[in-house]
């Protein structure tokens, strides 16, 4: 059963067309990477998923259900997780107070004026396992803004995550990254992701044919190609528009 | 250790405050209240101001609704009580939030600030011109101040300074501990998350134009608190007292000159304020002018105000410990 799946979807911005009649489907289960050149619609289409704008024409369904046009407050509650290209951290905040945002939402703490949130052990207890899966306890007090680019990357995407969302949509999760700090990053997405339905857009080859189950290429805006690894490595139109110039 | 210090200085404070009339004398008790109640009246601005970053030019609107409706409802209704008369004041506040914030929860930034300012001088022509419900430029005074009383229990007369000040600081500071704990409830992070983030707060499962209206409902009704509480204290409000812009300006300088950071910030600001003008009033009736001088040096030098200089000093003293202190605090 497909998890995520958009119908004919179309968005522009006042008459510039990025998206063209756009039918993703996402299977419970598996990682799927987008791919393409830079302005072929990737992030739009994530963001015309995830709830930041309502699609121009077309429809996006989640479990069979319809969500287009959703604010992304409500798709999270459906299981929806999204982590940004730009770091969108709570920049002034700790690592600690970052991933506990995603905490309390994962448990519907949401509107409790009644309790204090340091009195919530055990809150704070999963927010510092979280922390130490991603390897940032020790920086637990320290301020977003402060931290290391790598680490800042992680807390994005963990934040995503701490919400513990059935779909993971990773916008770029690498960009920017050292060689090093890729690879650190790719293990850490592997190991968080276990046992979830994950959507991620990436630019770095090496990620994308060693994380994903399928691939979609888009392409000005339009589906390209979708498939397994080896189809798209040997599918000429992507080659031509795309791979090509990489020399995979 | 340390929790030793904090009881032992927390009882002092308690013990003066409880014998502030005996010790001071009444003229310093009510420059005492008179400061609890801007202290009270800063906080709710800096819950907007200082945790959600939203900055209001019209904050004074609150703080006046909450003081003509206390003051209305003891002139027009015998025989009211005195609590009575406080909620009503404080329904007032929160019925204008309430009107307001379908409006105020779904712009930030300068149309927020601005908003306000037009808002709050549309309330101040108002209290103007409805000479019949708001007595006009003169306002209203002279209204019967109810004892505090239980029916058969106790009455206590209000007229008496030392017993009215008994009866503000506990609202006063009553409402102050309710914010504070506020601050500390989950909600707290949800306000930060939309001062430094708006919009992850939405992709973290929140909502963001109804969290903003609950607190932008305990900023308005807090402030209608210490507008209730002004009215009796003073028995009188009018519309300069109450609707001025420069009443919706003190907060915000308060605010800026204590520390925007912290919780206790306003309150800092708004004790620096209270002795700038018991000083400065001595000598001349500029007292303003000795206030914007101050805020403009703490614009320049300390953005952080004065709590943001004592974090310095700290950490320069005290080292790496007190950093992680003030991390959490500044959050």
């Amino acid at each position: 059963m497909n998890i995520l799946e958009t119908k004919a979807l179309y968005h522009d911005f006042s008459g510039l067309k990025v998206l063209f009649d756009v039918n993703l489907e996402v299977e419970e289960g598996e990682r799927h990477a987008v791919i393409g050149p830079n302005g072929a619609g990737k992030t739009t289409l994530f963001n015309v998923i995830t709830g930041t704008y309502r699609p121009s024409e077309g429809q996006v369904f989640f479990r069979g259900k319809e969500i287009t046009g959703f604010a992304p407050h409500k798709l999270v509650r459906l299981g929806m997780g999204r982590s940004f290209q730009i770091t969108s951290t709570f920049f002034r905040q700790t690592a600690f107070q970052n991933i506990r945002m995603g905490i309390l939402s994962k448990r519907g703490i949401r509107f409790n004026m009644f309790r204090m949130l340091d009195k919530m052990d055990d809150v704070t207890k999963e927010t510092d396992e979280v922390l130490k899966r991603i390897n940032l306890d020790g920086e637990r007090d320290i301020p977003a803004s402060a931290l290391s680019y790598g680490k800042s990357r992680s807390l994005e995407i963990s934040m995503a995550l701490a919400t513990d969302p059935d779909l993971v949509m990773l916008d770029e999760p690498t960009a920017g990254m050292s060689v090093d700090e890729t690879h650190t990053a790719v293990e850490l997405i592997r190991k968080l992701t276990e046992g979830k339905t994950m959507v991620i857009i990436e630019h770095d080859m090496d990620v994308v044919f060693s994380l994903a189950d399928r691939i979609t290429v888009l392409h000005l805006g339009a589906i390209l190609a979708t498939g397994k690894p080896d189809e798209i490595r040997d599918n000429q139109a992507v080659k031509d528009a795309y791979l090509g110039e990489l020399e995979v | 250790m340390k929790k030793t210090v904090q009881w032992i200085i927390l009882a002092v404070a308690a013990g003066i405050l409880m014998f502030f009339p005996a010790l001071f004398g009444i003229y310093f008790t009510n420059v005492f209240l008179t400061f609890v109640i801007f202290a009270l009246f800063a906080t709710t601005l800096n819950l907007l101001l200082g945790f959600t970053g939203l900055l209001s030019f019209g904050h004074a609107m609150f703080f006046g609704v909450g003081g003509y409706g206390t003051a209305i409802a003891l002139e027009r209704i015998e025989g009211l009580p005195l609590i009575l008369a406080v909620l009503i004041g404080v329904m007032a506040a929160v019925a204008l939030a309430l009107i307001l914030c379908p409006i105020m929860v779904r712009v930030s930034g300068t149309a927020f600030a601005m908003l306000h300012l037009a808002f709050g001088q549309l309330i101040y022509v108002l209290a103007l011109k409805l000479r019949d419900i708001t007595g006009g430029e003169d306002g209203i005074g002279g209204f019967d101040i109810p004892p505090f009383s239980i029916p058969g229990v106790v009455s206590v007369d209000m007229t008496d300074p030392s017993n009215f000040y008994y009866f503000g600081m506990i609202v006063l500071v009553g409402s102050l501990a309710i914010l504070w704990f506020f601050t500390k409830t989950p909600f707290g992070s949800i306000m930060v998350g939309i001062r430094d983030n708006a919009n992850r707060v939405d992709y973290m499962g929140f909502k963001v134009p109804q969290s903003k209206a609950v607190i932008y409902l305990f900023a308005g009704g807090f402030a209608g608190v210490a507008g209730s509480i002004y009215a009796l204290f003073q028995n009188l409000i009018s519309a300069s007292d109450a609707f001025h812009i420069l009443v919706s300006f003190v907060p915000v300088m308060m605010t800026m000159v204590g520390g925007i950071g912290s919780f206790f910030g306003p309150v800092v600001g708004a004790g620096i304020f209270g002795i700038l003008e018991e000083l400065t009033s001595r000598y001349t009736e500029q007292v303003e002018l000795v206030m914007g001088l101050i805020l403009i040096l703490v614009i320049m030098y300390a953005p952080m105000g004065f709590l943001g200089i004592v974090q310095i000093l700290k950490e320069k003293w005290f080292g790496k410990m007190s950093q992680q202190a003030g991390a959490e605090e500044a959050s």
